[in-house]
């Protein structure tokens, strides 16, 4: 195939016969209860210099729990993902534990800015669809996927894409790199204790990112049944073979909204952003994430348990979300 | 049902009016009726969207970037809550994820794209990435997000933007999303882009703009308290101008009572800084902004 054009950015490297030869050896195949706490499933899943993957972000069903975990170990030098992000990315930065970050989207402001002027973080360039395209190619094997977006694009020079002459058409077309993290972690409505995991309403690549990383961490705002799994089968988003530990995570997608369960905390949504923008991290997480062992030590001392019944109320919609 | 160009409202003109409020109404009534429309996540496009189905194109329908397709959302949004959020994805036709909503618009499903952009130059490219040298001195923004694919993949793209002198230059300082690239024919397709695709119109709240036949910004029509000198000096590299420069409706009491009570009542989107305009049955005249 010729090459036509390429970028010049690092990617994480492309191995789909190593990622079936982890598959192999580490995917639990048996039904065994995966159940654990927050502290245990970032302890023991995400290590210091992964790819590391979140699936939408950490106001919209996002694993905010799982965010602040993160950051409440010190986790160092990852490379983030970074499709669809609000803050996220910027939470993680200037907590300083990110050293990579592929760009999709994230919002930008001060922390980001000092980071790579520093030359701590260095960012390489996608869109969100091109993100997700490089994770649905990881989920099915392959080494690369085909995409008509994303040619022509400066975006384009400083990515791991390439434009080749497609051998069936005799046309151009790009190619994104396929992408299979070391981690990814992604909040859903219910799971039950073996990772079977079923997310309502729309989502960004929930099934892309399960399948595509060698280890996979689910919270979920409801442990459910097995058997509630078994009555209704096409609910199912991820099945569990995909996942390493099922988190019970209630309000795990705080100060996000969670389709069906809560609405958005507002105040805490802007105080989030403020932080981002005016680099002010550290201080966000000295009052949410250092003085707590856990996020349900975080929430009856900062939040309260009127505040969260408040954000279940306000969420009037059921349509779609409840089986 | 469409207003087709913009330039022609039907209703009472409205006596008092913020720019954004213009913007938004301008490209209500370009919205194509029974068309669909990939929408950037809140803001500008998605109002105008809203504002178009309700009064010009209730056929129309649009999809966003997590796989919401031909949503009745529920007003208004909470901030930043336009996807993934239940209110926005109220009453969907079809739920799916990211790649659903790039996989349609890559068959070719969606007849438009509305952008919100940060910087725009003579081809119709798009920045979102990053303002001065790339690397070396530059402030950076926020990348694409899903605006590459929707000005990669879309029919018809429709950009807005604001009317300032840096927004408009001779070519972006990093092209995040695809306009007609280096301006020669064929571009895009080298670069492996569908046929038939690209830039369509760009809207201000001063001023819209249109596309040569070689593919270059053309002024087509101002608001009517704005002259084309004013818009020129707000444009760091002149576009074309038309021969014959169109003259853009007001606001319309109608369009506003909808967009103010119904779809932004709390002012998230229309009420940020930007100038007010008073119409006294014969004169729009502009306070300063």
């Amino acid at each position: 195939m010729r090459i036509l054009a390429e970028g010049e950015a690092p990617y994480l490297a492309v191995d789909p016969d190593g990622f079936r030869a982890f598959v192999r050896d580490h995917k639990q195949r048996a039904l065994k209860p995966k159940l654990m706490s927050a502290h245990d499933a970032i302890s023991r899943f995400v290590a210091d210099g992964d790819y590391f993957v979140f699936d939408c972000n950490y106001f919209q069903r996002g694993p905010s729990t799982l965010v602040r975990e993160v950051i409440r170990q010190g986790k160092r030098d990852l490379w983030l993902c970074g499709k669809f992000s609000y803050v996220d990315v910027g939470l993680l930065v200037g907590a300083g534990c990110v050293s990579r970050i592929d760009c999709g989207f994230f919002w930008p402001g001060a922390t980001i800015d000092r980071a790579v002027a520093d030359g701590r973080v260095r960012v390489f360039e996608y869109s969100n669809v091109v993100m997700t395209l490089r994770l649905q190619a990881g989920a099915m094997g392959l080494p690369f996927l085909p995409v008509r977006s994303f040619g022509g694009t400066d975006g384009f020079r400083h990515s791991g894409a390439k434009l080749v002459e497609d051998p069936f058409t005799g046309q151009p077309i790009t190619l994104a790199p396929a992408l299979n993290p070391d981690v990814a972690i992604i909040h859903v409505q219910q799971a039950d204790v073996y990772g079977n995991a079923r997310v309502f309403g729309t989502g960004i690549a929930h099934q892309e990112s399960a399948l595509a990383s060698k280890k996979v961490i689910v919270s979920a705002e409801e442990i459910i049944d097995t058997e509630e799994i078994r009555r209704d089968p096409g609910r199912t988003s991820v099945p569990y073979y995909a996942v390493d530990a099922v988190v019970h995570a209630p309000f795990g997608a705080w100060p996000g909204n969670c389709g069906g369960y809560y609405g958005s905390d507002t105040p805490a949504v802007i105080e989030t952003f403020a932080a981002i923008a005016r680099d002010r991290v550290s201080e966000y997480v000295e009052k949410h994430v250092a003085p707590f062992a856990d996020d349900a030590a975080m929430f009856d001392a900062l939040v309260g348990q009127e505040r969260l019944e408040k954000l279940r109320a306000a969420e009037t919609i059921t349509e779609g979300y409840r089986p | 049902m469409s207003r087709g160009d913009g330039t022609v409202a039907a209703g009472t003109p409205a006596s008092s009016f913020n720019e954004r409020e213009m913007q938004i109404c301008t490209v209500a009534r370009m919205v194509e009726d029974e068309r669909t429309y990939w929408v950037a996540g809140g803001g500008g496009p998605m109002y105008a969207v809203l504002l178009a189905i309700r009064l010009y194109a209730p056929g129309a329908q649009y999809i966003t970037e997590d796989g919401v397709i031909a949503p009745e959302p529920l007003l208004p949004f909470e901030p930043v809550m336009t996807m993934v959020s239940s209110r926005a994805g109220y009453r969907a036709l079809a739920w799916g994820t990211m790649n659903t909503a790039g996989n349609h618009a890559q068959l070719g499903l969606m007849d438009y794209g509305l952008l919100n952009t940060l910087q725009v130059d003579q081809h119709g490219n798009i920045n979102s990435t990053a303002i001065g040298t790339y690397g070396e001195r530059a402030r950076r923004f926020g990348g694409p997000g899903g605006a590459d694919s929707i000005a990669a993949l879309c029919w018809r793209t429709v950009l807005m933007t604001d009317q300032e002198k840096r927004k408009f230059v001779e070519r972006v300082d990093f092209i995040s999303s695809p306009g007609f690239l280096d301006g020669t024919e064929g571009a895009r397709e080298r670069a492996g882009l569908p046929p038939g695709t690209g830039p369509h119109r760009v809207v201000t709240p001063w001023a819209m703009y249109d596309y040569t036949t070689d593919r270059r910004l053309r002024l087509a029509a101002r608001a009517p308290w704005v002259t084309v000198e004013q818009i020129l000096a707000e444009c760091e590299y002149p576009p074309v101008v038309a021969d014959e420069v169109g003259v853009l409706s007001g606001p319309t009491e109608e369009e506003l009572q909808i967009l103010r009570s119904e779809l932004d009542p709390r002012g998230q989107n229309t009420g940020e800084r930007s100038a007010w305009v008073v119409f006294d049955g014969e004169t729009y005249t502009r306070a300063a902004g």
